[in-house]
Formats: structure tokens, sequence, C-alpha cells
């Protein structure tokens, strides 16, 4: 069992909280010594683990401005949504042709367990359960490369998420929508899929957009 | 030491992590040398913490020379005795819920938390009814945030273990819970051992991953970079990502260990091994050189695994058992134990000077209780004490030392010792005990000196005097005691019997007095003798005084091999690195099932068909040997040997296992 594996992957996890829920901003720079004394681990996990966050376009490792926190700006996320909607309406299509039955149980039981938890109104359950939705879908489309593409996404999204301080009733609109998704998916319809996928990301984008005060 | 000291040497640490003490040794791998062993007290708590200590205090002048540590852990153990192990919810499919619940089979599945569904394979690989994926991940759902782990086990699923990897893909998406899956653990078909063995394993993994992780950062502190090893239950050793993967396997690896060291370090290859520790005094076979394993797989408390370990017969009696009067007045040994009082006096000396003036007193006047002290073996942690409670009372007055129980009655104003309460204070280790032990009167002989011998000599006198017998002749009854409970556990093991309770009214039992006769010679005229055929290797420092009689009454050798007071730890870098895979092959039969039409061959790679026995049974042994192979080479061992073992288990079904072994790869 090597530490140093260990310990980065503690690395990884801790910073990649801190990103995606903001308590680190975008574009702020980050300092390794703070890092280092605030987690107990060592530079050697603490500089593994932004490189793979780097790996994740979370984070910006530059000659010139050293280590940041990826930005977020306009121009960001105009690149990142121009590649998620034709990726993710592209993998429910693959989805809906080639989903097993124990991928469409897997779906399906998420859903319903998000029918069971909604009320609760814990957004962080809820966020789980969303990024455990699209990664099922990944699954099911079967291609490796399109589930490794969409997973470097899903720090990236949760991340706006928080930018766009979710109100409640927004993911819950959002999740609503995989319902219909996983109906689609079990009657092979894979126009629908994609159409369902396309409008879903599109929302999500408008809804970050508005958030942010770009439209 | 000469000048011709070699280069480079081949060094190895060995940790045995005891019921008592942590040992570790530092030995020359070649010419099995001891150059420095140390010894620390076992913590229950946090076993890491012992084995740091050890780890720490050990003399190693060069950590580059040390190519491998290896370790023998009661984790494992413990935790399921002691039920502390991590929650675990149990998926059973294709298990008849009625059945179970008739013969109430619940109490032996390792967790109170299971469920059944429908799913499952016949004795023929065939799929007994469709598997309810979505009851399972509905359940996952429920369960997921009230438990550490989840184990999965399926209906013959050692012959297709198809239903358990579909729930483990399946929950893995929905859950991010360790799982375990019964066929990968055995592919012995008893389904409640293989649920029961899912289950425990599941529960151990935590705790097992953090005690691999806690000793590494202790090899890391000393700058010992080397394969870390863990002991199985049968003796041999698994790499550090197997163990932390495979914890149940560490059932019984302490006394297997000390099996293996004791062969080790004598060169005797069949032998009956005694290993005579604080706690307990364990009893093992080697034969050929192996530990003989249990056939139908390890049992801890109430649980029966499907793991092989050794077979191993403990008793509560060693070194520090307490010797005490007991409830009918008559002195008694065991079962608890405690720190020796020379042990104690020897950390603390105020011990000896509250007790020497007791000499003065006369028979009659001494107070049994003013032997046995209690000590503050560590804070509390914050907040399990309440503040004003008795125990806090307890807690308090014992940071100012050890203090006999005689003084905690009298300062916290009781009129008996059974009022003070502390069983919590001793069971979390927060308090320990100490009193008079065998280790004190092997002081007292100058057998054994490691600590305080006058404190020994002073508590001898002193309960000697209050039986009203004097020393040598309580010394000699207690040592006769010791061979009768040890005589007697040997043949139980040996024979698999027991013997008769003594009934003094009506006397007739032969088998009672065989025994009696044979230990004492006390008929004129017939002479019975009982004879071992196999030497005795004697472990762990009291072994010379607790089995030199011993010996001769089974009329054998008894070996004591050099360094056998830490053979224990030596045992845990003895064993050779193993890896062991097994094929199923079985019947597959046509559509009506009337006819064998070929035959599957099931390993841990996957499932596939033949249509001649033959050619299955040839690519099922190919396969296994090459996989095992395969798998010791990575888990460390060099060059390895495999041996195949073959099976008939009845139903045209065929059981071949492969155990590749190799000595350690020390680079």
């Amino acid at each position: 069992m090597e530490l140093e594996r260990i310990d980065t992957q503690k690395a990884y996890n801790l910073i990649k909280e801190k990103i995606i829920t903001l308590q680190l901003k975008p574009g702020a720079p980050i300092d390794e010594d703070a890092l280092c004394a605030e987690t107990g681990l060592t530079p050697t996990a603490v500089r593994e683990a932004l490189k793979w966050l780097a790996h994740d376009h979370l984070v910006d490792i530059t000659p010139r401005h050293g280590i940041r926190v990826a930005e977020a700006n306009p121009a960001e996320l105009r690149e990142l949504f121009e590649m998620r909607l034709p990726l993710e309406t592209l993998c429910a299509r693959m989805a809906a042709e080639r989903a097993t039955a124990d991928d469409i149980v897997v779906m399906d039981a998420l859903v319903r367990e998000y029918e069971r938890v909604k009320g609760a109104g814990n957004v962080d359950t809820l966020l789980d359960l969303d990024h455990r939705f699209h990664s099922a879908l990944a699954d099911a489309a079967h291609n490796r490369y399109m589930r490794e593409t969409l997973e470097r996404f899903f720090g990236l999204s949760e991340r706006l998420w928080y930018l766009a301080s979710p109100q409640i009733d927004w993911v819950l609109r959002a999740l609503d929508r995989h319902a219909e998704l996983v109906q689609a998916i079990k009657a092979r319809d894979a126009e629908r899929a994609a159409g369902l996928m396309h409008q879903h990301v599109l929302d999500f984008q408008a809804l970050v957009e508005r958030a942010l005060g770009l439209v | 030491m000469t000048a011709s000291q070699p280069a480079t040497r081949t060094l190895v640490l060995g940790i045995d992590t005891g019921g008592t003490y942590t040992d570790g040794v530092l030995l020359d791998y070649h010419t099995r040398e001891v150059i420095a062993s140390c010894k620390s007290l076992t913590t229950r708590h946090d076993y890491a913490e012992g084995i740091g200590r050890v780890i720490e205090g050990i003399q190693i002048d060069n950590p580059a020379e040390v190519k491998m540590v290896s370790i023998s852990t009661t984790l494992a153990t413990n935790a399921i005795a002691e039920g502390k192990g991590a929650r675990v919810a149990l998926i059973l499919i294709g298990y008849d819920k009625e059945l179970a619940e008739a013969f109430q089979l619940h109490q032996r599945f390792g967790t109170t938390q299971y469920a059944f569904f429908a799913g499952g394979h016949t004795l023929f690989g065939e799929e007994k009814e469709p598997l309810d994926l979505q009851g399972i991940l509905d359940y996952v759902h429920r369960v997921k945030d009230s438990v550490d782990a989840l184990a999965v086990s399926a209906y013959f699923s050692p012959m297709n273990p198809e239903h358990e990897l579909r729930a483990f893909e399946a929950i893995s998406r929905i859950c991010d819970l360790p799982i375990v899956l019964g066929h990968q653990l055995s592919t012995k078909l008893g389904s409640v051992e293989r649920a029961t063995t899912a289950a425990l394993n599941a529960s151990l993994l935590g705790m097992l991953r953090d005690f691999v992780i806690a000793v590494r950062r202790a090899m890391e502190a000393r700058h010992i970079h080397a394969p870390l090893m863990v002991v199985r239950g049968d003796g041999t050793l698994m790499s550090e990502e197997f163990a932390a993967r495979t914890p149940v396997e560490t059932i019984h690896s302490g006394p297997a260990a000390s099996a293996m060291g004791g062969r080790f370090l004598s060169r005797v290859d069949t032998a009956l091994v005694v290993d005579v520790g604080g706690t307990t005094t364990d009893i093992a076979l080697i034969e050929d050189g192996r530990v003989r394993v249990s056939e139908e797989g390890a049992t801890v408390g109430n649980y029966k695994t499907c793991v092989q370990a050794a077979n191993i017969l403990s008793i509560a009696l060693g070194g520090d058992s307490h010797i005490h009067i007991g409830r009918d007045q008559k002195w008694t040994i065991g079962p608890a134990r405690v720190v020796p009082l020379a042990y104690l006096a020897h950390q603390h000396p105020a011990v000896k000077r509250r007790i020497a003036p007791l000499l003065q007193k006369g028979w009659g006047q001494i107070d049994l209780d003013q032997l046995e002290f209690w000590f503050l073996q560590r804070e509390p942690p914050p907040g399990m004490l309440e503040k004003g409670s008795r125990e806090a009372e307890v807690v308090a007055l014992l940071r100012e030392g050890p203090m006999c129980v005689t003084d905690i009655v009298r300062r916290l104003k009781l009129l008996h010792a059974g009022q003070i309460g502390a069983a919590e204070l001793w069971r979390q280790e927060i308090i320990g005990r100490a009193g008079l032990t065998p280790t004190d009167f092997m002081h007292l002989d100058g057998i054994y000196r490691a600590w305080d011998a006058e404190m020994s000599e002073i508590a001898a006198a002193l309960f000697c005097r209050n039986l009203g017998l004097d020393v040598k002749t309580f010394r000699d009854l207690l040592w006769q005691r010791v061979d009768e409970i040890i005589t007697e556990v040997i043949l139980s093991f040996l024979t698999g019997k027991k013997l008769a309770a003594p009934d003094p009214l009506h006397d007739v039992d032969m088998g009672r007095w065989f025994f009696h006769n044979s230990l004492q010679a006390a008929h004129p005229h017939l002479e019975t003798t009982i004879r071992l055929k196999v030497p005795i290797i004697g472990i762990g420092a009291p072994a010379k005084i607790f089995l030199e009689r011993v010996a001769d009454i089974f009329h054998t050798e008894l070996i004591l091999p050099p360094y056998y007071w830490v053979a224990n730890a030596v045992g845990a870098v003895a064993g050779s690195v193993m890896v062991s895979e097994e094929a199923l092959v079985y019947a597959r039969l046509s559509e009506d099932q009337s006819e064998v039409v070929g035959y599957y061959v099931q390993t841990s790679e996957g499932r596939t068909y033949y249509e001649s026995l033959e050619e299955a049974l040839g690519y099922a042994r190919q396969r296994v040997r090459t996989l095992a192979w395969e798998g010791a080479v990575r888990a460390g061992a060099h060059s390895p040997q495999v041996t195949l073992e073959e099976v008939e288990d009845g139903l045209d079904t065929y059981r071949i296992r492969a155990r590749a072994m190799g000595t350690p790869r020390l680079a």
C-alpha cells in the first residue's frame, strides 16, 4: 500500500471539495504551504493532488502565474457548454440504443431514490444523485472515451451549481427531468432521449448564466 | 563479533501482536540469527500504537538493510470475538428465507443487518431465478447511510458468480461503500459459511486498512522502505494489499506465526508447538513444515467461516495469569490476565515501598487485596467519563500512581472491592491490573529476571504466608497445577476428547484415573505412561518452566530453539508467500436436464465451456497453475513452486486448487 498514493487521494478529495464548493474562489492563487498546514498532509501529496486537479481543469498551473484555481469567466463557460451540449446529447442517444436491462435498473433506482429524498431538500444529497445519474447514463452509453470525457466535466459542472448559488427548486426542476429521460431510454426512443438531454443541458446553462448575470 | 562480518546482510523485521505483548525481532534471514528484539504492551484500543512503539524501539543501525517487514495480528480475531467490526449490510441472493429463519441462521451471519432477494444459481451453474436487482438497489439506498460496508453472497455463486458480479456493478454505481463478494473469498459450497465470511470480511475492511496504513507510517518514520507482509491464519504470508482486501484471512494468524517461528528456528519439520504467552497457551501441530489447518474452516466466537486457518487450541493460561484466592477460598490460577508485580514495581518503585512493610505482619493480618494493584494505563478519551462519577474518581486516584485495591477502597470510603465498579475501565484498557503471576515465580527461581525480582519475592512470601504454606511448597504445587492443565489440553488437542468432570462421591472414571496415574504414578503395581511420538517445541518466555516437566510426562523431547522467547515474532517472517487459486469444473446439463452435454470451468477470471471432461480438467489445471504463479510473483514470492490439489465433490463436480508458494523476495 503506497502511503503517497493514499495521501494524494486524500489531498485531492479535500482540495476538490474546496474548489467545487467555492471555499477556494475561481482564479484565486493557491498557497501550497497553507494547504499542507490545513490538511496535515505532506507537500508531495498536495503537489501531486494539484496536478490531478489540473487534469480535471479545476486548477491552472502556469509558469508565469503559478498555481491558481481555474477561472469561471464567461469565455470558460461558453467553451464548457459548447462541448457538454453535443456530448451529453450524444450520450443520451447512445444510452437509449445500448443500455442493458441492468443499466436501466440502476437509473431507475436513482430516480426512485430522488423521489424518496427530494422532500428533505438536502442540496448536497440531490447534487450527489444528479452526478450519479449522469455517470450511470454515461456508463449506459458503453463507450469508455465518452465516459472518461464526461467524468472530467462533472467537477466543473458541479462547481457551476455552487456558483449559481443553487436554489433548491432549481435543483429539483433539473432532477425532475431524469424520470422522463429514463422513460425514453426504456422505450428505446433515441430521438426523444437526445432531445430531453439537449433541453436539460440548455436549461442548466441558462440557469447558470442568469445567476452569474451574464444575460 | 568477528571482523569478517559480511558486507551486506538481509535483515527482516517480524512483529507479533499478542494478547499481552507486541514483540518485534530484527532477524538475519539467512543465518536465522536474532539481531535485536523489542517488547511493548499490546494496545488493544489501537494495535498500531503498540506496533509503532516496537518499530520505534527496536535497534536498527541501518534501515536500508531491512528487506521486509511482516506482522501477525490478533486484530481480526479479537474484533470478531468482541463484536467490534464495522457495520455491515449483508445481501443474500437466492437464499431460502424460511429455511434460514427456521434454522436460526441469522445468528450465524456475522451481522444483524441482512435481507433476502430473488436470484441465485443451481448446482449446475444455471440461473435459479432472475436476479431482483431493483429490490437490491432500493435496499442499498435505504441502508447506505447506516452501514460502513456491504457484503453480497449469492446461492451457488462459486459455480456461477454472475449474480454477485451484476449486483456489484449496479451497487457501485449508486453508492461508494466497499462491497465484498462471497465467491471471491471461497469456492466452497457452504452457502451460510460463505455469507458469514463475506460479512465478517466486510466488517474488518476499514480496520485492517487503517492498521496497515498505521504500520506503514511507523516504518516511514524510521526510514524503512521495504515490502510489508501480513501473516495468514495458516502461517503463510500475504502482501499488504491482499490483506487489506481479505482481512478475514488473518484469523488465527498469531498462533500460526508462532508455530512457523518454532519450526524456522528449530529446523524441525514435524512437532507439537506449544506457545506459552502472557495471556494464553496455544497449541498447534506442524507436519512436514506446514501448520496443520482445520479442515472445515476457522471458527471465531459463534461464527463458522470458510477461512483456512491453523487448527489451534488455546487456553487462558500464561505467564501473566493471575494467581489469586478464588471464591471457594482456594488458590487458583487464571483465567484473568494481569501485569506481573515484578514488572509494575520495576516501572513504579513506590509499589514495593507500599508492600514491603507488610512482611512484618503475622499470619492472618494480611489482606490479599493489597497484592492487587490498579494503575492508569491511558487517559480516558474526552467525554467518556461523567464528572463526579465513581469511574472518574477512580481515574483521578490512579493519576497519583498505581494503588492497591485496599487503598482504593479506603480512599473511596467503600466497604469492599466489589463496590468499585470499574469493569468498563478495564475493558477499554483505561486502567490495568497488576498481581501475582507465574512470571513472578519465574523471577523468584531466577529463570527470568527482566524486572524487579525482590518485589516478586515479597509478594510470593505474603501470598504463601496467607495460605499457611512455605514458598517452596507452594511453588511446587503451582508448577504441578500448570503441568496438569497443559497435559490435559495437549491430550484434548490431539484426541478431540475431554476429561470428564470429577465426581468425588462416586469416583469410578477410568479415564481420569489413567490421566492422573500417568502424571503422578500413584498406583503401587500398575504403571501408565503417555508417549508423544513427536517432539514438543516450546515458545514464549515461560516455555522452559511450563513445559520441561510436561515433556517428561509425554516421554518426549522438549526443543527450546534459540530465541524461543521471541519465536512468535520470528514466525511472522518465517512463512512462505502463498497465493492460491481455485477452479470448479462441473457438468453442464442438456435443456431437459436428462444428460450431461459438457463441462464448465469456473475460475476467478470467468467461466469457459468444454465438451469433454478431460479438456475441461486440462484447461482448469493449466489456468489455475498460471494464475496462482502470477499472483504469487505479484505478491512478492521468489520463484514460487505451484502444487495442485484436486478434490471430487460428487455430482460430477471437481475442485482444483493451485497453491503457489515461495520464500519472500528480499531485494
